[in-house]
């Protein structure tokens, strides 16, 4: 029954930023499970949806749905049990510079979930063991590579038990040779059934894991559908020029 | 020369006496400029259009008139006339940790600004309340970057401190008047009192050094 009700369900999203319209209505689903890719050209929007979805930019208009429950951002409470269980990666990590990887963990389960401090110590460390990082867990973000910054990342969203998860671009900051640690925390998660809406550049690895691809240009979703019908076989000529161009950096690179 | 070094032993103890009311006039004046000052910054960063401009009259007040003007308005005109006796000591800490919190508000502000925004969005995003936000992740950083200044701060309000004498608080540079209006050692009283102050400042700076380097985030190279 509950896997008939999406998780997530976005309805018609639009954000402008003075006369420069960033989203002009999208409308999405994400089923239990479902792991949907967005990809398309930089400026298309693709960051600004996700960040509206988390209401860390408030939207114009449109309509947000957990498990079925509109989301009204303007109760505090309401807006705060939401993000708990929409986890957001960010591109840039953004991880609490003053604190280090064990704290930056434990400061959601101690000061938001209020678990008791063993509990959530307990909690944490196993996060941090998730993404391999249990050797790390003193260190602080300065003292870390790119990549254990942004896995320490996934662990603290983890921690909050979320239901879904939102991720930025959580490849593009880092040095290529430090992408795959990433990717496989990422994957690790699919498979132990996480949903999640993932914004990339990295279409191999996107459509390795993706049951579902949206093109996203000009504020709007111009197409969806499977991995191999987006790449490959487009219907709008858009997308095909699109995909056709990120395949040749693609396949150059590997 | 001789009988500047004779008056000088004999009153040092007088005179160095004032260094503790001095320290305690500066200590005071810093945790209530730093209390009020916090408060301030984070009124001026996050609230409203209106509180926001509050601040900005407040702090205008305090950084705009000088020390003594604001000393007597304090002491001879606002309390005489409702009628709360405080003593000169007292006012001067009140006073000085009002015009310090002026200050201290703009260091913590502009230390608050010059934080990633990513740090916010990071809070919210786990579930914060702005409130939890700005106390746990916002502030143990701002507070980190605010030390440079405040050691700044530090050096101000302890040479400002030497302008309650006018007030009467028995403090380095008023002990020192006393004694030289008494021997007409003035030259080197004076010296003395100078002495004091730059030894102060000197061993308050270096305690604000090690303060930095203490809670300095590791991996973190400012």
């Amino acid at each position: 029954m509950a896997d008939q009700t999406p998780v997530l369900r976005i309805q018609n999203i639009k954000k402008s930023y003075g006369d420069n319209k960033v989203l002009k209505g999208v409308s999405l689903e994400l089923n239990r499970g479902g792991i949907k890719v967005v990809i398309g050209p930089s400026g298309g929007g693709k960051s600004t949806l996700l960040h509206c979805i988390n209401f860390l930019v408030g939207l114009d208009e449109g309509r947000i749905y957990l498990n079925g429950k509109e989301i009204i951002h303007n109760r505090k409470r309401e807006l705060t049990a939401y993000r708990q269980k929409v986890g957001m990666i960010f591109q840039d990590f953004n991880l609490f510079d003053h604190l280090n990887a064990l704290h930056n963990v434990l400061i959601g389960p101690v000061r938001v979930k209020k678990l008791p401090k063993s509990e959530a110590r307990e909690r944490a460390v196993a996060e941090l063991e998730r993404v391999g990082l249990r050797d790390h867990m003193t260190k602080y973000p300065a003292e870390l590579s790119g990549g254990q910054k942004q896995r320490v990342s996934i662990a603290r969203a983890l921690a909050m038990d979320p239901e879904v998860m939102l991720l930025d671009e959580p490849t593009s900051a880092l040095d290529p040779e430090l992408i795959g640690e990433v990717h496989e925390v990422i994957r690790d998660l699919a498979s132990g059934g996480m949903t999640m809406l993932l914004v990339t550049h990295e279409v191999g690895f996107a459509s390795s894991l993706a049951d579902e691809i949206f093109f996203m240009e000009d504020g709007k979703i111009v197409e969806q559908g499977p991995p191999q019908k987006i790449l490959f076989n487009a219907e709008c000529d858009r997308t095909r020029e699109f995909c056709a161009k990120i395949g040749r950096l693609h396949n150059n690179s590997s | 020369m001789l009988q500047g070094f004779i008056v000088i032993s004999e009153n040092l103890p007088y005179i160095l006496g004032g260094i503790w009311v001095t320290l305690t006039v500066v200590v005071g004046a810093l945790i209530m400029g730093l209390s009020l000052g916090l408060v301030l910054s984070v009124a001026q960063v996050y609230g409203s259009r209106v509180v926001r401009r509050t601040v900005g009259v407040y702090v205008w007040f305090f950084r705009g008139i000088p020390l003594l003007v604001l000393l007597f308005l304090f002491y001879f005109g606002i309390l005489a006339n409702l009628q709360i006796e405080l003593s000169p000591f007292i006012v001067s800490i009140i006073v000085l940790g009002l015009i310090s919190s002026a200050y201290q508000s703009q260091i913590i502000r502009g230390a608050i600004l010059s934080l990633p925004e990513g740090q916010l969005k990071a809070a919210r995003s786990i579930g914060m309340s702005d409130s939890k936000a700005i106390v746990f992740v916002i502030l143990p950083q701002a507070i980190r970057l605010s030390i440079p200044g405040w050691t700044n701060e530090y050096t101000i309000i302890l040479k400002d401190s030497a302008v309650t004498y006018a007030l009467g608080v028995t403090e380095i540079l008023a002990r020192s008047r006393h004694v030289a209006e008494r021997t007409y050692q003035h030259f080197w009283i004076y010296i003395l009192a100078g002495c004091i102050f730059l030894l102060l400042t000197y061993v308050g700076t270096k305690l604000f050094q090690i303060l930095e380097e203490k809670v300095r985030t590791p991996g973190y190279t400012q």
